[in-house]
């Protein structure tokens, strides 16, 4: 009790000298007597008016009994599909498997279903059961129509649909259920499916530019500039069209080009065709007809030329040559 | 984020189509050697055909609760009251957050969906000074806002606004349809499923508010149209306010305006309120569809129900019979197809209670089953409740009754139950037929489907289905039935107590079948339950208090199921509280009890069994032998004995 009054004493403010000295006096005079009284009884209140005395008995909360996990009811030859219809974070009291899941110290069983956040954080995939996609498959099975008559292979249905639109739908949880990326569209097809003359596909592919995969053969385009997928997938198909019928115009520019502006080195319009027909047509009557070099040998010179000179081109030139002037 | 990626091809005559357009020197067109191909029509299908194809897969699991509640141990609802608490309280959520939305409606202006949800912002608040004009009314009408309708109605009608006459129209059709009251708002699903049928109690009487706006209303519209007199007709029919209803219609009829059908319908349907006998109530009947057919009205499904529901009030059996059966095959004629509403009024028509047996359950069982209903009546929810208690009452058979429940489980007919007050009146017929007629096996199959999550039987039946264990000598079901008793509350009815320990005492298990090995540890947990279920319930509710009888079965179970310790703990209770408890337990229980403490070699219990007995009355001649036969009993003991059987007994 002395400490407690201590205590006291040293919350009073500062005011109440007085009274602290009383205190102080008290607790220093009689602690022996102190101790006696807080043997014998309790500390008693001193109680001016008599307060009746309010019992509050405590209402017992009365629970409902909980009923233990409904895998005990459940048969060894339920319908599993019925029990867990869709996706949903694991639930001990509803899958009726001793699963185990978590780490424990070394040597000890892993902590069972029970309350295991393991368990609960993990995707489950107790809703896709093989019964369950077998289930769902046969009752949408109605809405589906059957293949197409005459498209059974690939080489089939690529050359009655050469060209492929890809488009994407967006299923998100937002207020909104529209996703800017739902506007984008992509078209692809083989350029081999195009017809065109040389002029027309060097100058398609210039306009394409990277669009167009030489490995695979595949011209694609992607728009996406304006805001809604229809207007892109007709934009593609403009694109398209416009591309294919821009590369058969010939603009009146296009003749200027010089030996300069060339790509690739071309036998036909090179000096190396006029030499090798001089030399063939050496000492020629006027009016006999032209020898002209043989074809492989084009070949083989655009080949030294375009591919560079190394052991196999130089050797096959060599071959040529001898061949064209005759040189066993 | 689910994504799903077309892929569709295009056709070569499509991209041929667009490029070709300028010079056929570069068309790409087909090869000409290909078969032709043939592709099928898409099958058409609406935004929510595949998902309900999908939820089609999914059947009713019966050891789960109904979706609405969480699948937890924890807040499966176990009782019918804790059922509603939790679907209600749930529901009551979402009027809090109706309400929350309401309140600080700052808070919820903005819009972030898209589409926008019209749901999710704050309603329009009408006040007096708020600027209104027809469009805004026109638009609270087509929402069925009544009250803000009503609101927005009288302030036009103060400034002087001028509204049309056809909105005129529209607000009396919702002010008769509504009797101008708010209704319970729609979405309030658990609400109406739990509702009862309290509204029907409150529909006894006439509800119809005279003199109120919807007559202000009708007596504006000038001249009156058909489609005036009509709704007028109708609300008043709704709403019981009978004469006045049936004295419009007549001054319809001979102002010449042409009414329609169902104006007729809700006229016919109030007939029994109009006239007493059912001669003078056929008479009128038939009176009015002569009308019908003189303004060539064509009659539908509502004028055939409402003709079978003015028949179901007759009291002459014979009549409403005949008149019945007149009606239905003219209505056939006709071309209406009756629905379930049709069928609830024939069986109300024919299989009465006290009147002679009839089966025409069996013909419309015949005639329906197999098929899958709309709800297209009102009454069409009552079918069911119904058909399964002429199914018990009325011609108790069984097979008609899963007949029923087939018919019930076929497609969406579930739909049409009602709600939970006709759901269980349903499982308890059901359930109540199938204990009395089906081998206690089959039943208790079917009483784990039903039992607890589509239906928890209240006191009366489970005292059935104890009758139906005791009659078929299923013993070894009732540790089961008493756990489901105890999760339902049932442990304060005092006869339920004492039925299930007398079954469990009469049928002293036989050891060696393999279903009963278990019994008598099984029931000796049961009474020890039973008794300190009793001492808590004593404490606390005194609902619920001994009796001699119970004490001494528990006693008797106690002791077979080798718990003598408990015994004797029992046993003290009830020599204590002798003058407490009412009655004695059974001399049979006290024999057992002696019979163990003889095994236990306990004389003093013994002696204490034999002292209860001679206090209480109790023949004791039988103890005292079994005492005096099975111990050797020390002087103290035998002094004791003696004192209470005399010492004659013991010379003999």
């Amino acid at each position: 009790m002395s400490s407690a009054l201590t205590r006291l004493w040293e919350r009073l403010p500062l005011k109440k000298q007085t009274a602290q000295s009383g205190i102080r006096v008290f607790s220093n005079q009689e602690p022996q007597q102190n101790q006696e009284v807080e043997d014998d009884e309790e500390f008693r209140v001193l109680s001016l008016r008599t307060v009746k005395q309010q019992f509050q008995r405590r209402q017992q909360v009365r629970r409902d009994p909980i009923t233990p996990p409904r895998t005990n009811r459940m048969a060894v030859d339920q319908d599993w599909t019925a029990v867990w219809p869709g996706p949903r974070s694991f639930h001990p009291a509803s899958v009726p498997l001793p699963l185990r899941q978590g780490f424990t110290e070394r040597g000890a069983a892993a902590p069972s279903k029970f309350a295991n956040a393991e368990l609960m954080k993990i995707p489950n995939f107790l809703h896709l059961t093989p019964p369950a996609i077998r289930q769902q498959c046969e009752a949408i099975k109605k809405f589906c129509t059957p293949w197409p008559k005459g498209l059974e292979t690939e080489a089939k249905w690529q050359r009655h649909f050469p060209l492929e639109v890809i488009t994407t739908d967006y299923c998100q949880s937002l207020p909104t259920i529209r996703n800017p990326e739902a506007r984008r569209v992509t078209i692809s097809l083989k350029l081999s499916d195009l017809k065109f003359d040389a002029h027309a596909r060097d100058k398609f592919l210039r306009l394409v530019g990277d669009r167009y995969d030489k490995d695979t053969d595949i011209v694609t385009f992607v728009t996406d500039r304006c805001p809604q997928k229809k207007q892109n997938y007709d934009y593609a198909l403009y694109l398209l069209t416009v591309c294919y019928h821009e590369s058969f115009v010939t603009e009146p520019w296009e003749a200027t080009k010089s030996e300069a502006d060339m790509e690739v080195y071309l036998f036909e319009r090179n000096q190396s065709k006029l030499s090798a027909e001089r030399i063939l047509n050496w000492n020629a009557k006027e009016g006999a007809p032209k020898v002209a070099p043989s074809k492989s040998f084009a070949v083989c010179v655009e080949q030294l030329i375009n591919e560079g000179e190394n052991e196999y081109n130089l050797g096959k030139y060599k071959e040529e040559v001898k061949k064209m002037l005759s040189i066993a | 984020m689910y994504l799903s990626r077309q892929l569709r091809l295009l056709p070569r005559a499509n991209i041929a189509r667009s490029l070709s357009s300028s010079g056929a020197h570069y068309t790409t067109a087909a090869p000409a050697e290909d078969a032709p191909i043939e592709i099928p029509n898409r099958i058409e299908r609406s935004p929510t055909d595949l998902l309900q194809a999908l939820a089609g897969t999914v059947a009713r699991d019966h050891t789960a609760p109904h979706y609405k509640y969480h699948d937890d141990p924890f807040l499966i609802p176990m009782s019918n009251a804790a059922k509603r608490t939790y679907a209600m309280s749930k529901e009551s959520g979402r009027k809090a957050a109706k309400w929350i939305k309401e309140e600080h409606r700052e808070l919820f202006m903005h819009q972030e969906a898209q589409p926008a949800i019209e749901k999710f912002a704050p309603s329009m608040v009408y006040t007096e000074d708020s600027v209104v004009d027809e469009s805004s009314l026109g638009q609270l009408i087509s929402q069925g806002e009544l009250k803000d309708a009503v609101l927005v109605y009288n302030l036009l009608e103060q400034k002087g606004n001028p509204i049309s006459p056809d909105l005129k129209q529209s607000l009396l059709e919702l002010v008769c349809f509504h009797n101008n009251q708010e209704p319970l708002p729609e979405e309030y699903i658990e609400e109406r499923w739990f509702l009862q049928n309290n509204r029907r109690r409150e529909r006894s009487g006439k509800t119809w508010k005279d003199g109120d706006l919807a007559e202000k209303l009708y007596s504006e519209i000038e001249p009156k149209t058909p489609q005036s007199y009509a709704s007028l007709i109708r609300g008043m029919a709704k709403y019981l306010q009978c004469e006045r209803a049936y004295a419009l219609l007549q001054e319809a009829g001979e102002k010449q305006v042409q009414l329609d059908t169902n104006t007729f319908n809700s006229v016919i349907e109030i007939v029994s309120f109009l006239k007493d006998t059912a001669e003078q109530r056929w008479q009128l009947c038939t009176e009015l569809l002569n009308e019908m057919s003189q303004q060539k009205l064509r009659p539908n499904l509502g004028t055939l129900n409402a003709v079978l529901q003015c028949i179901s009030t007759f009291g002459n059996l014979k009549l409403a019979r005949t008149a019945a059966l007149q009606a239905l095959p003219e209505f056939k004629q006709l071309g209406v197809s009756p629905s379930l509403g049709t069928y609830y009024y024939l069986l109300i028509i024919f299989c009465r209670e006290r009147g002679p047996v009839s089966h025409v359950i069996v013909d419309i069982l015949n005639d329906i089953s197999g098929k899958e209903f709309q709800i297209q009546h009102p009454k069409d929810t009552y079918f069911f409740a119904t058909a399964m208690d002429v199914c018990r009452n009325h011609l108790h058979d069984k097979s008609l009754a899963k007949k029923v429940d087939e018919l019930l489980h076929t497609g969406k007919n579930y739909d049409l139950i009602g709600d939970s007050f006709k759901e269980s009146i349903y499982y308890r017929n059901y359930l109540a037929l199938l204990c009395q007629t089906e081998l206690i096996d089959d039943f208790m199959m079917s009483y784990d489907r039903l039992v607890p999550n589509i239906y928890i039987p209240e006191p009366g039946i489970m005292e059935e289905i104890l009758r139906a264990i005791e009659i078929n000598g299923g013993v070894e079901y009732v540790p089961r039935i008493w756990s489901d008793m105890v999760v339902f509350d049932h442990t304060h009815r005092e006869s339920l107590l004492l039925y299930v320990l007398r079954i469990l005492v009469d049928n002293k298990p036989n050891p060696d079948s393999a279903a009963q090995a278990q019994l008598p540890e099984q029931a000796a947990k049961v009474a020890l339950d039973m008794y300190e279920r009793v001492e808590e319930a004593i404490k606390r509710l005194r609902k619920v208090s001994f009796t001699g009888q119970m004490l001494g079965d528990i006693l008797t179970l106690l002791v077979r199921g080798g718990s003598y310790e408990k015994a004797t703990e029992v046993f003290a209770h009830i020599d204590k509280n002798q003058h407490r408890i009412p009655g004695t337990p059974s001399l049979n229980a006290l024999l057992e009890f002696v019979d163990a403490s003889v095994q236990e070699k306990a004389p003093s219990q013994a002696l204490l069994a034999l002292q209860y007995a001679v206090e209480n009355n109790i023949d004791s001649r039988a103890l005292a032998k079994r005492i005096h036969e099975g111990f050797t009993l020390n002087e103290t003991h035998l002094s004791k004995l003696k004192s209470l059987v005399g010492e004659s007994f013991l010379d003999k």
